[in-house]
């Protein structure tokens, strides 16, 4: 296994990490935005105006930007931790 | 796996942008598979990209309006609210694709799959500019020229440029098209309509024009748990090992038998149009996207030859073991029964679907209050949600088992087609009559052009037990 994670080219990890996410995200973007509309949200917390394309598309990344997080710490919790 | 696959493969090391890689050249098939593949592709991109311009009854016949927050589906309109159907609906897509891998495998992936359909319209330009398989491994080798830099320039000048197209059109689904269009004429989109339409672009331009089969190997979720449908009788795209091998070159008169020799000439040709770049022969593997290329081909050789056709084929894992296939097999009526079941739900559902809404939003502010005639007051917000496609006028009655005095500026509004009035509504009622502290009330909006149209909500009313 330790092996197997060693030898994936970097390229691999990045997409393992990033691929996925993107996926989750979508979902959750879904979700989110058919039960919140964003222009709502924005301006009842008070931070301006936003067109609802705007507000969908951050949304999108916001969830990306965390379920990247959420991948990468388990890719990094994965590896073996013995030191060798 | 596929180690001696590579041995008839002509390889080059460009474009790997996954793992360690080797391009693929997929060799140019025809044959009833690839004439069946090139009608879906037709067919699925026709519609794709002809689709968002049609228009129906004053709108985009099909938009999932984003800005707007509305989708619109010819003569339907669904809301957020309606986000069940759209649930349901993905359930149903779900379904199907159990159904049809239980029964025909990666039928999804050989003819229907975007990836599929993007890579063979890619493939096919490459084709057109490059040449054929050879003529492009000899490009990719040759040492860069006025004429290389050229070609190369040429496809993906063109890539880039359908890709645009396909961007444009992806977003035309999610805005009004016809303003896109306008808006991207005089250069005045808006920042984010410009960037999905760059993104979807690139991601067309990288997915079809280099990533390819790794995306199928590589990223697809449904190529990692699609054996998980598979069973025996499940349609499979296989060689036929018993009659194949011995494997040998062999000249066109001689009889095999003589030679020892099994019908596969070892042309290496199912490996050379196999756009996974693997070897059918090998058996069955992942990498397979059943996309029947290598049957066709194989077909094409043993007609040359003169033997008969099939070597290999569609066939079930069952028939390979000489035992009886069967079509319809528990599994398959699961699925079956499951998805006509959920479907029919959904078709009456949406039958008798009432495309009128209301929500009772209570006053925020206080519980109730008191007036000055000593009456006890509730104030209601009432949202009214005209779903439908056309204007309607409702009326608005309240209904209650203790006696209640609705106050109302009117009670009868009129709602355009898809937009929402909020009302606001006063119920006031003696505190003499009040039982308990919370009492539901009823209240009714009927349309007055077809009295079919009638939602009723229940709410609640609020005040202080007088005893
Ligand atoms: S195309 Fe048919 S004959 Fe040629 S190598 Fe493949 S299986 Fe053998
Ligand atoms: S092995 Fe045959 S069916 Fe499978 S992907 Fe390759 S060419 Fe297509």
């Amino acid at each position: 296994m330790d092996k197997a994670t060693q030898d994936t080219p970097m390229i691999q990890k990045v997409i393992a990490v990033l691929w996925p996410s993107f996926l989750t995200s979508g979902v959750a973007t879904i979700l989110f935005f058919t039960a919140f509309d964003p222009q709502l949200i924005v301006s009842v917390s008070g931070y301006g105006e936003i067109t609802r394309l705007g507000g969908y598309t951050i949304g999108f990344f916001l969830f990306w930007m965390l379920t990247s997080i959420s991948c990468l710490l388990t890719c990094y919790f994965q590896r073996p931790c013995d030191p060798k | 796996m596929n180690e001696n696959a590579q041995t008839a493969q002509e390889t080059d090391d460009n474009g790997s942008f996954y793992a360690k890689h080797k391009k693929v050249y997929p060799r140019q098939v025809h044959g009833l598979f690839a004439s069946l593949r090139v009608t879906g592709v037709l067919v699925l991109l026709g519609l794709y990209y002809i689709v968002p311009w049609l228009q129906w009854d004053g709108h985009q016949a099909v938009l999932f309006d984003l800005p707007d927050r509305k989708f619109y589906i010819f003569d339907l309109i669904f809301w957020p609210q309606d986000f069940f159907y759209l649930a349901v609906l993905l359930i149903i897509a779900g379904l199907s694709l159990f159904f049809f891998t239980a029964l025909a495998g990666r039928l999804w992936c050989g003819y229907a799959c975007p990836q599929t359909v993007w890579t063979e319209v890619f493939l096919w330009i490459e084709r057109k500019v490059e040449g054929d398989r050879n003529k492009q491994i000899k490009l990719d080798k040759a040492p860069m020229s006025r004429f290389k830099f050229s070609r190369k320039f040429l496809k993906h000048f063109i890539w880039i440029t359908f890709s645009a197209w396909t961007g444009f059109t992806f977003v035309g689904y999610f805005t009004p098209i016809l303003d896109l269009g306008v808006a991207l004429y005089d250069l005045a989109l808006g920042p984010w309509e410009w960037f999905w339409i760059v993104f979807y672009s690139f991601a067309t331009y990288g997915n079809a024009g280099w990533m390819r089969e790794q995306v199928c190997i590589y990223m697809c979720p449904y190529a990692r748990f699609q054996s998980a449908m598979f069973d025996k009788d499940t349609l499979i795209i296989s060689y036929d090992n018993e009659r194949g091998e011995p494997r040998g070159s062999r000249k066109k008169k001689i009889d095999p038998k003589e030679k020892g020799l099994g019908d596969c000439v070892d042309c290496t040709l199912c490996v050379q149009v196999c756009p996974t770049g693997i070897d059918i022969r090998d058996g069955l593997q992942y990498q397979c996207i059943g996309c029947a290329a290598c049957i066709d081909v194989c077909n094409e050789v043993m007609d040359k030859m003169g033997y008969e056709r099939n070597l290999v084929k569609y066939t079930t894992e069952n028939a390979i073991e000489g035992k009886k296939s069967h079509l319809l097999r528990p599994r398959v009526i699961i699925y079956l029964v499951i998805l006509l079941a959920i479907t029919a739900a959904l078709i009456y559902s949406m039958a008798t679907r009432i495309p009128l809404e209301l929500d009772i939003i209570r006053d925020r502010n206080a519980l109730y209050r008191t007036t000055s005639e000593g009456m006890i007051e509730n104030i209601y917000t009432l949202k009214i949600s005209n779903m439908d496609r056309i204007e309607h006028t409702y009326n608005i009655t309240f209904d209650s088992d203790f006696t209640i005095k609705p106050i109302l500026r009117k009670t009868q509004v009129t709602v355009a087609s898809g937009k929402v009035a909020n009302l606001s509504a006063r119920i006031q009622a003696d505190p003499l009559d009040l039982k308990s502290i919370s009492q539901d009330i009823h209240i009714t909006v009927k349309s007055l052009k077809n009295e079919s149209l009638t939602v009723t909500e229940k709410g609640v009313f609020l005040g202080p037990v007088s005893r």
